[in-house]
């Protein structure tokens, strides 16, 4: 595994090289975006199983199941499979007994940095008893057992233990608080009408927000997680902003300037809202400070003005104008001051979205009169295409770990919504249900 | 030998690499301190131009709290209690959404029955052509005929493209349709426009036809004002 890797960054490297002599420009773009991936060495990890302890039949294996595909999604383990390996799982307790003590060391000395086991069962013998859920961890590395978890809760959280369990992993091994436990929201399409929805960041658990008939587009997040911001055609004759409290349905509208309102995202801080409305002609950026009401409008065009981006430092933003014509990506300082053109390849860009870690700009772009998935670094240096293939991709959004870009495509027929890891691979389709799915949002981490 | 060279140039693309993957980082730290500055001018110039009505009231969703409820791995756990989160909302969906696909199936018929004729434009494109000038002059006829009547110029686009930018496109769509009813002397206060972008396509087959009955101007007499 470690010489493999070695390999890979020297051909890297030798990549890098002929980039900069121009012979290979897009392998070296991909090679850039492996090398500053943050999880470019993986924590191999095994999950030796969580056993039954009580209840039914299915709900170790379940937990087991979503553990797994949370561990894997994360980008931070190398998911490995045990049996594979020669080791044979088993209950092992709390891991301390001399059979499971065995078993640790064995999977330790195959190289598997982290073992990972549990037990779920039922509080009690009533069907609607609470369950319970233990799970434990081994460090190999220092021969340890590290510590654990215990959960209790009701049937419904089944999984969201499991997702809060896989979360602790990637603290305890990365100090971050892991997506496992993020939110997508989305739009659906209800014959005419396109509603809001929030569902958990695998696909499950979905959940309907709006109801009114019309059409409710484009869903953003507060910056802490309590509140969407989207535009809303509520009153039929404009497009107004509004937003809704995920907790109490609470819905109540922020901009009704008149025209058409779009594209609202909150600064990062909460404190501005930056957004596109057409109360003045053409569609123009504005930005709002939240707590003084000041309305400040940004740019001053004929062309249309759209879809800004924060920075993550809240400094800058990144939009979509067609003053040259088709639709490219700007960049700005949030107070509208030095605009300088992003884009330059191809006649369509558009859909920004500036990655939490600030290092790439992902986008839809047109290649061959396909709609795909690129990303661009904020300087302009680096550029690469992430989807292929048939079909409309748009709106990208970020995972808060920077690792995934949720987004929705029509590659399959019906536009649905898919998770892809940032450097293009591991494409993964979210929801199946409904004939139209679209505009997903990423929830910040919680 | 062979690998010594290999090796050699190896060693090189990783300086090299390892040079350029520091630069971004540079870069952003100047464009950081640039942005630093404008942002205390800004301030100012937000207060100047002064609150708006059309303006809500904001909560503060600026992050509270770090950590996400993490509390690391312990040798000895307590026990967690897992709630579902805070999505308790339940939508009602018998509100407000019969009451308006009524309005809207009432301004479908209405339009229907004013035998208005809608317009079609080439892809990207909100220019009128000569097909679309000539329905519109016997959509003004009719608006002039029926003086009391007020209409909504709808701007529609094909599904390729994102939602955000063809909503623009389908407002420069129904903005050039109301411009060229009001050449014809169809007076502006009875002309409001809307854009649906792709968000209300005609139809949802992936091909040519479609796209061209998608990209449209439509004009929806209004029931109700």
């Amino acid at each position: 595994m470690t010489p493999l890797k070695l390999v890979s960054i020297c051909f890297g490297g030798v990549l890098l090289l002929a980039g900069i002599v121009g012979i290979l420009e897009s392998g070296a773009a991909d090679v850039f975006l492996e090398a500053t991936r943050p999880d470019f060495q993986k924590i191999s990890l095994g999950v030796v199983g969580i056993q039954n302890g009580g209840g039914p039949d299915w709900l170790g294996g379940r937990i087991e199941e979503v553990l797994k595909k949370d561990v894997k999604r994360s980008l931070v383990f190398d998911l490995v499979d045990l049996p594979s390996l020669g080791i044979q799982t088993s209950d092992i307790g709390n891991g301390t007994g001399t059979g499971s003590k065995v078993l640790l060391r064995q999977a330790g000395e195959k190289g598997v940095s982290v073992l990972v086991w549990g037990k779920a069962g039922m509080k009690g013998t009533d069907k609607d008893a609470d369950v319970n859920m233990e799970g434990f961890v081994y460090d190999s590395g220092s021969d340890e057992l590290v510590g654990g978890k215990r959960y209790v809760g009701s049937h419904s959280v089944v999984r969201l233990m499991a997702h809060r369990f896989a979360d602790e992993l990637v603290f305890r091994y990365t100090g971050e608080p892991g997506i496992a436990r993020t939110k997508i929201a989305y739009v659906a399409e209800q014959g005419t009408a396109r509603e809001l929805f929030v569902m958990d960041y695998d696909g499950y658990d979905t959940r309907q927000l709006t109801a009114d008939g019309f059409l409710n587009l484009m869903p953003q997040w507060s910056p802490d997680r309590r509140f969407l911001i989207f535009t809303a055609y509520r009153n039929r004759n404009t497009q107004d902003i509004d937003m809704i409290e995920l907790a109490t349905g609470k819905r109540w509208t922020v901009i009704s300037l008149g025209g058409l309102n779009i594209t609202p995202a909150l600064s990062p801080d909460g404190n501005f809202l930056a957004f596109a409305s057409s109360h003045e002609g053409n569609s123009e950026l504005y930005r709002l400070d939240t707590r003084t009401k000041a309305l400040q409008r940004l740019t001053v065009n004929p062309s249309g003005d759209l879809s800004p981006s924060w920075s993550p430092n809240g400094r800058e933003l990144v939009f979509v104008s067609d003053r040259g014509g088709g639709p490219q990506l700007f960049l700005m300082g949030s107070d509208g001051s030095n605009v300088r053109r992003l884009t330059f390849e191809g006649d369509y860009n558009a859909a920004p979205a500036w990655s939490p870690r600030g290092n790439w700009i992902a986008y839809v772009c047109r290649t061959h009169k396909e709609y795909k998935l690129c990303v661009i670094s904020p300087d302009g240096q680096k550029r690469m295409q992430l989807t292929t293939g048939p079909g409309v991709d748009d709106s990208p959004s970020w995972s808060p770990d920077g690792r995934h870009l949720v987004f929705s495509s029509t590659s399959d027929g019906k536009s649905q919504i898919y998770m892809i890891d940032a450097d293009g691979k591991g494409v993964e389709r979210l929801t199946f249900q409904g004939t139209h799915n679209s505009a997903p949002s990423w929830s910040p981490a919680s | 030998m062979n690998k010594t060279l290999s090796l050699s140039t190896c060693g090189l693309a990783l300086v090299m690499s390892v040079a350029l993957i520091g630069m971004p980082g540079c870069s952003k730290k100047s464009v950081q301190s640039g942005g630093d500055s404008q942002s205390t001018q800004d301030m100012s110039k937000g207060g100047a131009a002064g609150s708006k009505s059309g303006v809500g009231n904001f909560p503060d969703t600026g992050v509270q709290s770090e950590g996400g409820g993490l509390r690391g791995l312990d040798k000895n756990p307590s026990e967690e209690r897992v709630g579902s989160g805070t999505m308790l909302a339940k939508v009602d969906p018998s509100g407000s959404a019969g009451r308006q696909m009524d309005e809207m199936r009432a301004e479908q018929a209405a339009s229907a029955a004013a035998g208005l004729r809608d317009v079609f434009f080439g892809y990207d494109s909100w220019t009128i052509s000569e097909d679309g000038r000539q329905a519109l002059t016997r959509n003004a006829d009719w608006m002039k005929s029926n003086p009391s009547t007020l209409v909504k110029v709808e701007g529609h686009c094909d599904e390729r493209g994102t939602s955000a930018y063809n909503l623009v496109l389908g407002e420069k769509r129904a903005k050039a349709v109301r411009n060229y009813l009001v050449e014809l002397g169809v007076g502006a206060n009875r002309l409001s426009v809307v854009s649906y972008g792709k968000e209300r396509p005609s139809c949802n087959e992936h091909e040519e036809s479609c796209y061209q009955q998608n990209r449209r101007g439509h004009l929806a007499v209004k029931t109700k004002k």
